[in-house]
């Protein structure tokens, strides 16, 4: 039996159903290897292992009595401290929900644990989901693997640290301007950010109403595939779900072949990094030998496409912290304090005209794609900067340094679009570089299909960091 | 940044009754005037009966285009 901690969560699942190893066994072995790497990486949030070496030994009780509860049977999983459970802290990264324990259970964790999982622990955040790199200055900032003085990528820091890193098979994020997307790059893993308005966000912390989706990062495209399928569908508690297709397995499993990609003629393609600017070409070239057909597109201006996104986010944010800021202001880091109120700069017509635009800014972009599945781009035009130079906290030009490391995200999100990342190569300083592989409105299944065909011809995704 | 920038900011802040530490519009009028700018030069002049649920129309018809493939 190979390391357990080294096996994607297909595998593991399978395995741990086959009696291959237990689930007593992986929970040990996940433990020891966070032991071994949480001082340098600062992944988790709270490790909790007497609870989930119980949780453990239930579930290969059941399975010897031939109950297993559902394609995640006896698998430890461990989410961003922004996903409810009943009965834990939820600290969301942050000195205000210091202590704060949920008396609700997230509707996504509540389905990956009614299909077998059970709960390790749970990961690093930025504060409160409100920056792209991972510093926090009340967690501590949560380390890349892959070189720990460069940055995570965040908000999902310590998802995808810990993914990388081997230390959980998989974990939830949030995307609401990258916060999947940008980890999943920057850490070398795969991150799925469902098409909006497809995956429950009940019982999660808000961000951005209009614009949070739930979704995982894992090592392969197929296993959040796998989470996909338990955690997409409607859900009475978030009505804005009312409409979300169950997961299509059938849909997930047509051929490639014949698909069509476009590639933008800018704006996502300028200004890259050598190693970015392979990477997209050797996955274009990836593509084509699968029988995809390429194409180039030319997208609609995406820099009002992103100014719209961040008027929307800008404002909810500051809505939804708005008593805090009033009553307790210098309890928020210097960066997320300061960007929460940058959203009082825009008035509610702003606000709403940003809102009513974004019907037309779909058809625009659905306009532009034309017959294509997918649209395939960079999530960064660089890999993981250094925390040192990404640490500007409460500085003048922060906000001009986070909108560059987010360039390529916003637009994703207000329009709405299932985006998935794949390790795609290495680039400056051995870095893994991310592609994002984004979709059309509840077409996820169609990137998860374009994924898993290309994780199926490349290696990428199956490289780990070895610890310092 | 303008002063009528920073004005602006302050009083939207006090609209929302979040009290700003002595220079914070100015900053924060600084951070936004990209965004801002962009934004109104694009001079949006939408259909009257457009809301913001208009998205989800968009969305759900675009979602039925794979069927049957």
């Amino acid at each position: 039996m190979s390391d357990p901690t080294l096996m994607n969560l297909k595998d593991l699942a399978a395995a741990i159903k086959r009696r291959k190893v237990s689930s007593l066994e992986v929970t040990k072995a996940l433990i020891a290897r966070i032991d071994e790497w949480q001082p340098s990486i600062n992944a988790f949030a709270r490790v909790e292992p007497d609870d989930a070496l119980k949780s453990a030994k239930a579930a290969d009780r059941a399975l010897a009595a031939g109950k297993a509860k559902g394609p995640l049977h006896g698998v430890p999983l461990a989410h961003k401290d922004m996903y409810y459970s009943k009965g834990k802290l939820a600290e969301c990264g942050s000195k205000i929900r210091k202590g704060w324990i949920a008396s609700t259970t997230a509707t996504a964790v509540e389905r990956l644990e009614a299909a077998g999982s059970f709960r390790l622990g749970a990961v690093n955040m930025v504060e409160f989901a409100y920056g792209p790199t991972g510093h926090n200055v009340h967690t501590g900032n949560v380390c890349n693997p892959w070189s720990i003085d460069c940055v995570t990528g965040g908000s999902s820091s310590g998802s995808g640290s810990a993914v990388a890193a081997r230390l959980v098979p998989a974990a939830l994020g949030s995307d609401t301007g990258g916060s999947i997307r940008l980890p999943a790059h920057f850490c070398g893993v795969s991150g799925f950010k469902p098409s909006n308005n497809r995956v429950s966000r009940a019982n999660c912390m808000p961000l951005s109403f209009t614009l949070d989706t739930v979704g995982p990062l894992a090592q392969t495209a197929e296993d959040c595939a796998l989470i996909m399928s338990i955690i997409a569908g409607p859900d009475p508690l978030d009505p804005t779900t009312a409409t979300a297709p169950t997961w299509d397995a059938k849909a997930m499993k047509q051929p490639v072949k014949g698909r069509t990609i476009g590639i933008p003629k800018a704006f996502y393609v300028d200004d890259l990094e050598p190693g970015v600017a392979k990477a997209l070409d050797d996955a274009i070239a990836v593509f084509k030998k699968l029988g995809v057909k390429v194409v180039q597109v030319d997208l609609p201006d995406q820099v009002m496409v992103a100014a719209a996104a961040l008027i929307v986010l800008a404002v909810e944010a500051s809505a939804c912290h708005a008593p805090w800021l009033r009553s307790r202001p210098q309890d928020y880091g210097a960066q997320v304090g300061n960007r929460l109120q940058n959203g009082l700069a825009y008035s509610a017509v702003e606000y709403l005209e940003a809102l009513r635009w974004r019907a037309h800014a779909l058809e625009a972009h659905l306009a532009a794609i034309g017959k294509c599945d997918a649209v395939l781009a960079p999530v960064s035009r660089a890999v993981a900067p250094t925390q040192a130079e990404t640490d500007v906290g409460g500085a003048t030009n922060a906000e001009a340094i986070i909108q560059g490391i987010t360039r390529f995200m916003r637009p994703i999100n207000y329009l709405g679009l299932p985006a998935l990342v794949v390790p795609a190569g290495f680039g400056a300083r051995d870095l893994p570089i991310g592609l994002q592989i984004i979709g059309r409105p509840f077409n996820d299944e169609t990137i998860a299909a374009l994924g898993i065909a290309f994780q199926g011809v490349t290696d990428h995704h199956t490289k780990v960091p070895q610890r310092a | 940044m303008s002063d009528a920038a920073a004005e602006r900011v302050a009083a939207l802040a006090a609209a929302a009754r979040v009290p700003l530490a002595e220079g914070a519009a100015a900053r924060i009028a600084g951070a936004t005037a990209p965004t801002i700018a962009r934004y109104a030069a694009e001079n949006i002049a939408l259909p009257l009966e457009t809301e913001p649920a208009s998205f989800l129309v968009v969305q759900l018809r675009d979602s039925a285009r794979d069927a049957g493939r």
